[in-house]
């Protein structure tokens, strides 16, 4: 049960330690397993626990926090984070400590009903600004939704310079040594838990950064993984590189961006693609790439798109559908944010032609704008063809700078066509 | 089959519709910008602003209602969270509700020709 556990002479650690987790989330593989991080705050008129642990791990949670506070002195419970990985312990602590207040953000009203079953669950909702009081210690909270539920917020204790950071600047990595300044390498686990849990939510990132730069900080708790007490502001820094665009931070000349993807095996849906960039070039103020899917990887293409305002996909019918690497492509869209970038598709095909519209329906799934019908052409792009391609790139670009035609449509147009 | 045109102001897009069809069948397909997330009236993010021909929309229901209120109560207290008077200005002029009808465009029918808008 040794595990170093003082973050302050005020604050220590009364959280689990998981060391056999290998997937978390379905989505991340924890191959140094993980913690789940609470905390338990001493002030002169009580004690404060922040976050609570996975229900399976009960045993190791409530056995720490006896050894820091007995369950009367508890005036306060914080859930900064509502995922059961942190909510899991809350019904049992909360029969312990009865008299306990619960605060949780704005945000995390209807979710705490739906996760805690319990009628009757008292709560106070706060948000940046609010704070309460330990005596001589405070718990100042701050909002800082979306990272990466809607629920999240994090919690300061001013009087020791400590951010209860919840899953913010946190990551899978199990090392009972417990500091950033007496683990294992942990880097590698840092970076994949951004880029797998907040890449998707960096303008969340940002905003909470606002709130969080500002703070005189001993320490960073977050909620998995290392207590960072050895430079914090460096984590803080390097959220804030992550999180920032880079195109727009290395050249920013105003520009919009427009991507044009294509795969094509005999050259047809290649040929359309070089059109609709000859067309979207006599747009002012674009930048415009031209990519062939067969040429990469998919996860540089994510970044691209990540930056990009606009992307076009071109596809030919293949057995009814469009090919696997542009699915590949568009099923890794869920890791970044895309919602309300403006897209399209087009494509060659030979007799049936499914690909553009089953593209541009998983496009609107994903909540993109769809603003200018996909182009098809069967099977070779003749001259004409090639001009409704040059059209569609150039329809694209007026729309993504705002100079839209103004366009009269019949409702059959839209169910057929697209 | 009786016709109506919705035109939604942010793309520049009219389109003529069979009577009692969705905004949100409509909004998709045009690509306007208005985000949807339940589809059934119930989140209150498919709110969008009628510029004009309110009346000829079909009547809110009380699951509507209900969602445009709690959805104006967030709007407002998100104004009222802001602790500067840009911000706030910002803000509102983001969601510009000042006079103008909101609905749910998941839930609304379209039954005459109407001028539709995101917030
Ligand atoms: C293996 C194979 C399967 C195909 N299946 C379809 C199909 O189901 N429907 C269709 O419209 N065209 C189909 N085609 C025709 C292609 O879509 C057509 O040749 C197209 O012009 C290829 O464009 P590309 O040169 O850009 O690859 C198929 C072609 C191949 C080689
Ligand atoms: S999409 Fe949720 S209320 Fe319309």
């Amino acid at each position: 049960m040794s595990v170093a556990a003082a973050v302050t002479e005020r604050i220590h650690w009364i959280g689990a330690l998981d060391p056999g987790m290998r997937t978390f989330d379905v989505i991340l593989k924890t191959p140094s397993g993980t913690t789940y991080n609470s905390y338990c705050v001493r002030g002169s008129e009580g004690v404060a626990i922040i976050d609570t642990v996975k229900l399976e791990c009960a045993d190791q949670f409530f056995a720490r926090l006896q050894q820091f506070a007995d369950y009367g002195e508890i005036r306060a419970i914080v859930l900064n984070h509502l995922e059961p990985d942190h909510s899991g312990c809350l019904p049992e602590l909360l029969r312990r400590a009865p008299q306990a207040k619960l605060y949780v953000s704005e945000s995390a009203q209807l979710m705490l009903k739906a996760l805690v079953k319990q009628d009757g669950l008292a709560f106070v909702p706060v948000t940046t600004g609010d704070s309460v009081s330990l005596g001589d210690r405070t718990l100042r909270f701050l909002h800082t939704p979306y990272l990466h539920w809607p629920d999240t917020q994090c919690t300061y204790v001013p009087e020791e310079r400590v951010l209860f950071s919840g899953d913010v600047f946190g990551c899978h990595f199990c090392d009972r040594r417990m500091f950033n300044d007496a683990v294992g390498d942990f880097r590698f686990a840092f970076e994949y838990y951004f880029h797998h849990i907040m890449r998707p939510f960096k303008r969340h990132v940002l905003d909470a950064l606002a709130l969080i730069e500002p703070l005189d900080l001993a320490a960073i708790a977050p909620s998995h993984g290392p207590i960072l007490r050895d430079r914090p502001r460096d984590y803080v820094a390097r959220y804030r590189e992550l999180a920032t665009p880079r195109l727009k931070r290395e050249t920013d000349n105003g520009d919009r961006t427009l991507i044009v993807f294509y795969i094509s095996s005999y050259g047809n849906t290649r040929r359309m693609a070089e059109a609709i960039c000859d067309g979207a070039a006599e747009v002012p103020g674009l930048r415009l790439s031209l990519y062939d899917l067969e040429g990469s990887p998919v996860e540089p293409l994510v970044d691209l798109v990540e930056e990009a305002d606009a992307i076009l996909i071109g596809s030919p019918t293949i057995n009814g559908d469009a090919v696997k690497p542009v699915w590949d492509l568009l099923s890794s869209f869920a890791g970044i944010h895309v919602k309300g970038k403006v897209a399209g598709a087009f494509g060659s095909f030979g007799w049936s032609g499914e690909a553009v519209r089953m593209i541009e329906d998983r496009l609107r799934g994903l909540k993109m704008r769809v603003p200018v019908a996909g182009v098809k052409v069967k099977l070779i792009p003749a001259r004409e063809e090639i001009l409704a391609c040059r059209d569609f790139g150039r329809q694209v670009g007026e729309f993504l700078i705002g100079r839209q035609v103004t366009r009269e449509i019949d409702f059959s147009e839209l169910v057929s066509a697209a | 089959m009786a016709k109506a045109k919705v035109k939604f102001a942010d793309v520049n897009v009219t389109v003529t519709v069979p009577v009692g069809t969705r905004i949100i069948e409509i909004s998709e397909k045009v690509g306007s910008y208005i985000a949807y997330n339940c589809r059934e009236g119930d989140c209150g993010q498919c709110m969008f602003a009628v510029v004009e021909g309110a009346q000829n929309l079909s009547k809110p229901s009380e699951l509507e209602r209900a969602t445009l209120l709690q959805q104006y109560r967030e709007i407002i207290d998100g104004w009222r969270s802001l602790d500067s008077a840009e911000a706030i200005a910002a803000a509102m002029k983001r969601d510009n509700l000042g006079g103008r009808e909101c609905r749910l465009a998941c839930q609304t029918q379209v039954f005459g020709d109407s001028v539709v808008a995101p917030l």
